[in-house]
């Protein structure tokens, strides 16, 4: 069979080769029409692993506190490139890392839940930027997605997609993961392939519970083992996407409980060390100088002595959380080696997609979402929050969704400033980067100080696959690749640069990489703050970004950007910051800042404010779907049968005892629970119990005004009469979870109120025949207004945090 | 001059964590300040309370603390701008700079302890101040307030007085 036109995809079949007579007289079958398209002979296998949310001094492979066997292992028999680069944000990083392309030129300029009027900024791929796990498969690949994907918009993660903003719309051909920006570990609300299948039932298992890590894991190898049941030979392309090391921090104790101590000396101590380290390994120039810390960031010597355990704990977690994503990697490499298949794997694993997260803050939390809601707590209250819910040995457990300060975060971007967010330096951009591929790279254990962006790594295993870019995809003339292939680097260590321009912008933050020069144009914002006074400057008609700060490094010199030269250099300056105008709009960065625009008054159509009704056994709607109950008054309405003899369970739930709401029936009675984030609980119950026979319940909250996080009272009715009340003095202004769902009739995963957690899910034992949530008792078109504007903001924020 | 002839000082504090509350609890007792009584309550998250209290003031025939009734100002952090909650800034042109998130959440939570909170108060002479406000490190708000007198009357004022000043405090 001759080579087929790869070009144009999907692959044409060859023409009838045989011979078709009126009988089997006579006629040759052509067997090429019954085969399917293979790639080129050779072509490697390609496991492609990204870790979230970790910087480039976090693995011990780079000098990092961490420790990373496999990753080192890895390293050691293949290469270490310390110049790679990323976007500093998590879904642009995947957009481009699967795409080849830079984020914003395919909609990513922000987080994939956020999907605006601007092209930059979408959050659809378009058409002409098909993605490579589609080109491989269509190559004839197998091709699968473990864990984070982050790459569908927020309303569009039920049964009703669309689907090619799904995993399998990318290419995949399975998928089993998260779509949403983070995750539990313990109690995920999963999808696999095209469906939302919830919480595995082994959450259930209390003593070998389910755990996330483990499960991909497996996952992969049961797939792997899978493909090659059915096919000895036909290579596969793994992206084996970790929710690790992103908030929450979950991770069992043993792991944690490795690193009890190691974190004693603080963070400015912990960047001196690994700043040592990393001069040891070679990873980081002898020549090198460790960048100074910000103010934004206290010292260590200024954290309050009875707070110092609170705050390292955080960080003991953080490290056994990753480096168990060490390990379940390691069990993924070892099935391929037990496979006889390592040595033609090609492995690229990235550690990190935009560093270490600084959205804990300065204080972390027990629980992550306590920032996006604007709930300012000081670390003693978080200190005391962990404490109710099991104290700090419990950090990284189930009953928390943990986050560690940014200043640990910033110890983890060592040698560089800042971390994630911040597109204009290395701490939001630079991470390590270990490829392995036993069949072709022989100088082991070399590093490779090449200049890599992650647009380079699709152009990159097309190019070790044999694969052209395609010119067209179902008809569809392609937008050529904006990366370019570093292959020739993995065997030639004198192989020249390929990548010498490259933009960075993330969140307004920016950055011009030409030739060695880096012009950075951070806005002076602080990263985790979203105030209004911090916004103020950045209002169309206010901000001139070409007022920014602007720094100039030249990194062959200076690999930290460390050494501030605008000054001694305006024409470079003035040239890098006029070429970065251009890029940004060849690639569709603008307008700047077009992720906050809700802040300023740009809003999307208000949706129809109709009632939402879900019949009993709707579950796993995703956090992002739920009604629109947030800073107003709003009613639950489920008409029900009880039995004779009564009926216990939940009728509707949302989320978990961090945040969220049950309306259920205890003790045969009707029960309304509501958490503000686990800071505020709340709970109404009926002072008499519920009728047997067909029975409309409801829960109304009259707001105190529709604003945010409004105050307001609570009234439940039975077959429309009043039966309870209470109060609640603080609602949820923007969401209750990054990733529990809303069930009816049951409250899958963690539960809302605790005192059903023995009997978890706690379905319901009678009938839930319908809900329906009426979203706007009591609105005045102006409220709707104001609150449309609330509810984008939030949104952004949301974004802002993912 | 003896301890019952001098101002009584009562501390409130606010937490929202048994242990938190328990820990300034046990150092208040480790003080080494006289105390006229300590009672620490908190309430779980099913709503079970708890009290716990070394109160002297029964030994000496008034009235406990307990009996005084437990109303502590507990904190309500104030649900301000930070990630958007409503911020609404620039309006269009962005000539014009609205702050629409402030609200009155800063006012106290209420009168009652909630779920997964807890309370402490403690009564005590004037002069030992010294000894025992220090103990009280991890209280998320606090206030202290002052009676002339003794007994039941003198501490109920006392009360009444930290509970306003924690209210004034916004805390």
């Amino acid at each position: 069979m001759s080579e087929p036109d790869r070009t144009t995809l999907p692959i044409r079949r060859p023409p009838f080769g045989g011979v078709s007579n009126r009988t089997l007289d006579g006629s040759k079958p052509d067997w090429n029409l019954i085969g399917h398209p293979e790639p080129p002979e050779g072509s490697p296998n390609v496991l492609l692993v990204l870790i979230d949310d970790a910087g480039f001094g976090n693995p011990s492979t780079f000098g990092g506190p961490i420790s990373t066997p496999r990753y080192t292992q890895m390293a050691e028999a293949g290469l270490r490139y310390n110049r790679f680069h990323v976007t500093a944000l998590c879904s642009p990083t995947r957009a481009a890392l699967l795409t080849g392309r830079n984020n914003h030129a395919v909609g990513f300029g922000s987080i994939g839940e956020l999907s605006s009027g601007f092209p930059g900024y979408t959050a659809t791929v378009p058409r002409d930027c098909t993605p490579v796990p589609r080109i491989l498969a269509e190559n004839g690949y197998s091709t699968a997605a473990f864990g984070k994907w982050h790459l569908t918009p927020d309303g569009q993660q039920g049964a009703a997609g669309p689907f090619d903003r799904w995993p399998n719309g990318w290419g995949f051909d399975y998928f089993y993961g998260f779509l949403g920006g983070d995750s539990g570990q313990w109690d995920p609300c999963l999808a696999e392939n095209q469906k939302i299948i919830g919480t595995p039932e082994d959450f259930y298992d209390k003593e070998n519970p389910y755990y996330l890590p483990d499960a991909m894991a497996d996952k992969t190898i049961e797939w792997l083992h899978g493909v090659r049941a059915q096919d000895a030979r036909k290579p596969f392309f793994v992206y084996f996407s970790t929710g690790c090391s992103h908030a929450p921090h979950h991770v069992a104790p043993e792991w944690a409980d490795k690193y009890k101590g190691k974190f004693d000396q603080g963070w400015d101590r912990l960047r001196e060390e690994v700043f040592a380290r990393q001069k040891e390994l070679g990873v980081v120039p002898a020549d090198a100088q460790l960048t100074a810390r910000d103010a934004a960031f206290p010292a260590w010597d200024q954290v309050p002595g009875k707070l110092k355990a609170y705050y390292a704990r955080q960080m003991e977690v953080y490290a056994g959380f990753s480096e168990n994503a060490d390990y379940n990697v390691g069990r993924v490499i070892d099935a391929i080696a037990e496979l006889g298949e390592l040595d033609n794997t090609l492995i690229i694993w990235i550690w990190g997609d935009n560093g270490a997260s600084l959205e804990g803050a300065i204080t972390g939390s027990f629980n992550e979402l306590t920032m996006q809601n604007g709930i300012p707590l000081t670390d003693e209250m978080q200190l005391q929050l962990a404490e109710r819910y099991g104290g700090i040995g419990a950090w990284g457990g189930q009953m928390m969704d943990p986050h560690y300060s940014a200043a640990w975060a910033w110890a983890g971007n060592t040698p560089f400033q800042w971390g994630k967010q911040v597109g204009s330096h290395l701490g939001g951009t630079r991470n390590p980067m270990v490829i392995h591929w036993p069949a072709r790279i022989t100088g082991t254990g070399a590093l490779r100080p090449h200049f890599t962006h992650v647009i380079d790594v699709g152009p990159t295993i097309l190019d070790i696959a044999g694969l052209p870019a395609p010119s067209h995809v179902d008809g569809i003339e392609q937008e050529p690749f904006h990366g370019v292939s570093f292959a020739d680097s993995l065997t030639d260590p004198a192989a020249p640069e390929h990548h010498t321009q490259q933009y960075f912008e993330t969140m307004g933050n920016r950055a011009m990489y030409k030739d060695g020069w880096w012009l950075a144009m951070k806005t002076p914002r602080i990263p985790w703050v979203l105030t209004p006074d911090a916004l103020r400057p950045y209002a169309p008609g206010i901000w001139d970004p070409d007022t920014d700060p602007a720094e100039l490094y030249y990194l062959p010199d200076d690999f930290a950007q460390a050494k501030d030269l605008a000054a001694d250099h305006p024409g470079k300056v003035a040239e890098l910051r006029e070429l970065f105008w251009a890029e940004a709009e060849k690639y569709k960065v603008l307008p700047l800042l077009a992720t906050l625009s809700a802040f300023f008054g740009i809003l999307p159509p208000m949706p129809d404010a109709v009632p939402v009704e879900y019949r009993g056994d709707v579950q796993n709607i995703m956090s992002g779907m739920i009604p629109r109950i947030y800073n107003h008054s709003y009613a639950i309405s489920a008409d029900l049968i009880v039995p004779a003899e009564g009926a216990e369970g939940v009728i509707v739930a949302e989320a978990d005892h961090l945040g969220g709401f049950s309306l259920f029936v205890a003790d045969g009675k009707l029960t309304h629970t509501y958490s503000m984030m686990g800071v505020f609980i709340y709970r109404q119950q009926a002072e008499e119990p519920l009728p047997p026979g067909e029975v409309n319940v409801r829960m109304e909250f009259a707001a105190d005004a529709a604003k945010p996080a409004t105050g307001g009272e609570v009234t439940l009715y039975i077959n429309d009469r009043p039966v309870g009340k209470g109060r609640m003095d603080h609602t949820v202004p923007i969401r209750f979870s990054a990733y529990a769902g809303m069930d009816i009739g049951r409250d899958n995963g963690g539960v809302v109120d605790l005192s059903y957690e023995d009997k978890k899910p706690f379905a319901f034992t009678g009938t839930v025949k319908k809900v329906i949530f009426d979203v706007k008792p009591h609105l005045s078109a102006q409220d709707e207004e104001a609150l449309h504007a609330v509810a984008q903001h939030g949104h952004a924020g949301h974004g802002l945090s993912a | 001059m003896a301890f019952d002839d001098e101002t009584i000082d009562v501390l409130i504090g606010g937490y929202m964590s048994k242990d938190a509350a328990q820990d300034d609890y046990k150092a208040v007792l480790g003080s080494g300040g006289y105390l006229h009584g300590a009672v620490v309550v908190s309430k779980d998250l099913e709503g079970n309370l708890a009290v716990e209290q070394t109160d002297h003031m029964v030994r000496e025939g008034a009235a406990g603390l307990g009996a005084l009734g437990f109303v502590v100002g507990l904190f309500a952090p104030p649900l301000l701008a930070a990630t958007a909650v409503g911020a609404a800034i620039g309006a269009g042109a962005g000539k014009l700079l609205h702050r629409k998130t402030e609200n009155k959440l800063e006012q106290q939570a209420g009168a009652t302890i909630p779920l997964g909170g807890a309370g402490l108060i403690v009564a005590y002479p004037h002069s030992a101040a010294g000894k025992v406000q220090p103990a009280v490190t991890r209280a998320v708000s606090k206030a202290v307030g002052e009676a002339e007198g003794h007994h039941v009357q003198a501490l109920k004022a006392a009360i009444a007085d930290a509970q306003q000043k924690m209210a004034g405090s916004g805390s």
